[in-house]
């Protein structure tokens, strides 16, 4: 799974200027206007609380054994228990709190790193820009999920060694984008001529780029947050999440570890992966909406499914 | 043959990736902090002898310098070293997971490709339908459930159908080739069709993307304008062209999808390269590990430089 | 019985969030063989999506009304399987920018043998030949046919798709802005050759542009759109020298005047929206000699002089009396 096929945009192709604008009214205008980013970002929105109130939402204790291995679904543990006797639903509520918290957090760190040479490229240009871009092509070919596997074995499972490795992964395609992104504002008059006032580098790069470049990196941020979140949980299947810590990813392993299948324990299984795929696929849609208002594609479509239709002539008057 | 200093150009580029991932492998699992094959303490299986016989191996008592000459001098003879876990050669072992993983690789791909063709280009046609809203919709569900969860679903769902582990049935003894055939085909079932549910989504979402760019383009127009029937139009102008940047990312992305399937290997015991990883790492079978990173490596930049030689042959407009 | 007449012609465009926009609404005019007509206006007037409709190029959310005759027979009557038949064999079509009317990956020998293979003009061999020799005729070397489009300039590129747009031998050739976006002296050659296969093939030419210059140079009459409405329609001359609809007036004034001897006057303000139904004359807000019947009632087209019609009430006998 990768970013660069649903963003769409390729080194190379820049998103259409938006006016400067805050950060944050941008998101709020493409959720205002598109209702399938609403719905993605409330959904995604409605997960951030439940992971951050679950000790308080949770309806029982994450080590509370409140029945037997693999107790059925009832009307007190609508969604079971585990190979614990735990409360499912409370092991889904601090299971988000780590797989979220990994995603936003690995996120912001593959935002960082890819924003910073993606601006670093784009602006010095030259020698600045061919190297880091050679490295960008050599990151770019490593094979995710080794890798992954790999230094977290090294390394061993810490929380923030997951968070660096998947951010380590995913700051490429991000790193692409600004960097085509501030080479076309480059080239805009405003900024040339702020440079010819003397103005520093630093300077110029704060007040006049970064707000344009904002939004789409805006936009990447958030389809990166979905790969992010969708890493966690392979890694954690793989059992080189962090052990103290449950998350989702660690929900499932556990379960296919401990033979939940065989005991016919589907809801062991199920919902977590529902619970993954939900704000990973309000991610997409906000992220995607997003990437169609910056780059807004003809919506002229010159075929299509449905013809034009004839209207009869009526008396002068009445069309 | 038309712009052959671009395939030079490109394969000479692929080629200094290549010794790049290379040096890169070697510091990775040699140079770095937390150098796992000399810290052989952690292997275990180590027996005096053989931590011996890997120390000279290796050259462990050398300089990095030095090792990692002698690293680069045994890769240009085809050796890898030798796995810990069962003293077989990393190479022969390599081409045998490589082997495994492929087949079942290829045929959930060529599943994902025709899905995704097929209901991108749709979609694309009945764009803004309830249709084309409901399909995308699946394919974007399909892209984000996890994978490992996806293939779960699938046992769950046909364990009593298809065989839910390994390669093939170990009871069945002697079997003719065509037995040994089919028995592995369906075996290959459930992994594949888990490739292909993971995949698809993605497809769909790029061919779809495509098709409504290049419908919307003047050429369309013009062909529309020449009498032809809407779906030549399609089929000649807009599929056609719209097949150009797919085909590439389609190509791009096997190169990553070899390597991202140790999750379904894992789950269905699948003994491909991607579970050779992953038990490579709890062994800590290096050698295997370092081997198998390097030929996965391999695999992503060798299909980036066929996406890419593929573009140029398919587009007129690519010159140098 | 002419050639082409369009009769009565209107276009809606059915709107994301409801309603509709009337984008054509009543045009009318006819051509015959060797005759050139221009069809001239602002961008958004509707003359763009008038000559794709005489096609049935229209999108799947558009509807058509009216009568679209070739040769008496309305190709438009049930829609898109009447119209279909006629395409580049009987109207064929220029468009604008022929950066993108060419299929890029095609060899534009290739295009241009499509049509001729797909109308029965000609296959295989024959048409590869006949395809060259058209390129020659527009003035690209027949080996030009094996070449992509991109390997052509701005200029070659049009007149390949001239080329193209007459493989078929057709009646009636729609220019949409065929020279937009070119540089003047090959703005010339293309229209002198429009001109001349007009005259040498006796094809009916109907020409979209914004540019007056251009309509000057090669066409005969003229049909002046104003939000979806034909405002004037006349000989060429006449509109420049007697333009009986304000708006015709003040555009050939807003063209920059070679000589300088003119000054440049814009006309201020904005179209009207077509979302919603006009009140009186579209262009009254706009006009320097609106008078009282003008907000409140729709001007229709009237004669005003030899082949020579407006829709405008300064032409009607109560405004020759008040004035």
């Amino acid at each position: 799974m990768s970013t660069a096929p649903i963003l769409g945009l390729e080194p190379g192709v820049t998103a259409d200027v938006v006016p400067a604008r805050r950060k944050g009214g941008f998101v709020w205008q493409v959720i205002r206007e598109r209702p399938v980013a609403a719905v993605g970002a409330s959904v995604v929105l409605a997960f951030v609380l439940i992971a951050v109130l679950a000790p308080v939402l949770a309806p029982y204790g994450l080590h509370e054994r409140v029945g037997p291995v693999y107790g059925r679904p009832s009307r007190q543990h609508l969604l079971g228990l585990d190979d614990g006797g735990i409360d499912m639903i409370t092991l889904l509520m601090y299971g988000a709190r780590t797989s979220l918290l990994v995603g936003f957090a690995a996120t912001l760190v593959a935002g960082v790193i890819g924003g910073g040479i993606g601006i670093l490229a784009g602006y010095f240009g030259g020698a600045v820009d061919a190297v880091l871009m050679r490295v960008t092509d050599y990151f770019l070919v490593i094979p995710d999920v080794p890798f992954m596997i790999v230094v977290a074995a090294l390394w061993g499972p810490s929380l923030t060694h997951i968070i660096l490795v998947i951010g380590l992964l995913l700051w490429t395609t991000t790193a692409r984008i600004v960097r085509s992104q501030v080479k076309s504002i480059r080239e805009r008059v405003y900024v040339k001529r702020a440079g010819a006032m003397g103005a520093g580098h630093a300077r110029i790069v704060l007040r006049h780029i970064l707000p344009q470049v904002a939004p789409i990196l805006v936009a990447n941020v958030v389809l990166t947050i979905a790969v992010a979140i969708f890493d966690e949980t392979a890694l954690s299947f793989l059992g080189l999440g962090d052990p103290s810590k449950i998350s989702w990813g660690k929900i499932i392993e556990n379960a296919f570890q401990r033979t939940a299948l065989s005991s016919g324990a589907w809801w062991a299984i199920v919902p977590a992966g529902i619970c993954v795929a939900l704000p990973i696929l309000g991610c997409t849609l906000v992220g995607q909406a997003m990437e169609d208002a910056l780059n807004p594609r003809l919506r002229v479509s010159h075929l299509g499914a449905r013809k034009f239709r004839v209207r009869a002539m009526v008396a002068k008057g009445e069309l | 043959m038309r712009g052959i200093d671009y395939v030079l150009k490109r394969t000479g580029f692929a080629l200094i990736t290549v010794f790049v991932a290379i040096t890169l492998n070697f510091v990775l699992f040699r140079a770095l902090p937390g150098d796992a094959i000399t810290n052989l303490s952690r292997v275990p299986h180590a027996t005096p002898q053989l931590k011996r016989a890997i120390a000279k191996e290796f050259g462990l008592d050398k300089s990095k310098w030095q090792q990692y000459v002698i690293y680069l001098e045994q890769l240009a003879k085809g050796n890898m070293g030798i796995s810990y876990e069962d003293q077989q050669p990393v190479v022969s072992k390599l081409k045998e997971k490589l082997a495994n993983t492929i087949p079942m690789v290829a045929l959930g791909t060529v599943i994902a490709i025709l899905l995704g063709v097929v209901t991108g280009v749709i979609s694309a046609w009945r764009r803004g339908t309830y249709l084309d809203n409901l399909s995308t919709m699946t394919a974007m569900a399909f892209y984000s459930f996890p994978t490992q969860w996806l293939a779960l679903m699938l046992i769950i769902l046909l364990a009593g159908f298809f065989p839910v582990s390994g390669r093939t049935d170990v009871f069945l003894l002697n079997p003719s080739a065509w037995q040994h055939f089919k028995d592995v085909m369906i075996h290959m079932t459930l992994p594949a069709l888990t490739v292909a549910l993971t995949l698809y989504g993605e497809y769909t979402l790029i061919v779809r993307s495509a098709m409504l760019e290049t419908l919307g383009e003047d050429y369309v127009l013009t062909a529309r304008a020449k009498g032809l029937k809407p779906w030549t139009v399609v089929r000649r102008h807009a599929f056609r062209n719209a097949m150009l940047p797919t085909v590439t990312l389609m190509a791009i992305s096997l190169g990553y999808i070899v390597a991202g399937q140790i999750l379904i290997e894992t789950v269905f015991g699948w003994p491909g390269i991607g579970r050779a990883v992953f038990l490579a790492v709890s062994e800590r079978d290096f050698p295997m590990l370092q081997g198998a990173f390097l030929v996965l490596t391999l695999v992503v930049v060798f299909f980036n430089l066929a996406a890419d030689l593929l573009y140029f042959r398919l587009d007129p407009r690519i010159t140098t | 019985m002419t050639l082409l007449e369009v009769r009565d012609l209107h276009v809606w465009f059915d709107l994301p969030h409801g309603g509709e926009l009337h984008a054509v609404q009543g045009v009318g005019f006819e051509v015959d063989p060797g005759q050139r007509l221009g069809l001239v206006g602002e961008s958004g007037c509707g003359k763009t999506t008038t000559i794709l409709a005489l096609m049935g190029l229209l999108p799947g959310n558009a509807t058509v009304a009216g009568s679209v005759l070739l040769d008496g027979e309305d190709i438009l009557a049930v829609g898109e399987d009447t119209v279909r038949p006629h395409r580049w064999k009987d109207v064929a079509m220029v468009f604008q920018g022929a950066m993108n009317a060419l299929n890029p990956v095609r060899t534009v020998g290739d295009q241009i043998v499509e049509p001729m293979e797909l109308h029965g003009i000609a296959e295989g061999e024959a048409a590869r030949r006949s395809a060259r020799e058209l390129l020659e005729m527009v003035g690209i070397p027949g080996s030009g046919a094996s070449r992509y489009p991109h390997e052509f300039s701005g200029g070659m590129r049009q007149r390949a798709a001239l080329a193209m747009a007459l493989a078929c031998q057709p009646q009636v050739l729609l220019a949409d802005e065929p020279t937009t976006a070119l540089d003047v002296m090959v703005q010339a050659q293309i229209l002198e050759m429009l001109v001349a296969l007009s005259t040498e093939l006796n094809l009916a030419l109907i020409l979209v542009t914004h540019d007056l210059p251009v309509v000057a140079q090669v066409c005969e009459r003229a049909a002046v759109m104003y939000a979806g409405r034909i405002a004037e329609a006349g000989p060429v001359d006449a509109l420049y020298h007697d333009p009986r609809h304000p708006y015709t007036r003040l555009l050939f004034a807003a063209t920059p005047d070679l000589h300088g001897e003119r000054d440049v006057v814009s006309i201020p303000g904005t179209p009207p929206r077509l979302d919603r139904p006009i009140v009186g004359c579209p262009f009254q807000p706009r006009c320097d000699r609106a008078f009282e019947p003008c907000p409140v009632e729709r001007p229709e087209l009237m004669g005003v002089g030899s082949n020579h019609i407006a829709a405008c009430h300064l032409n009607t006998v109560a405004a020759w009396n008040g004035a």
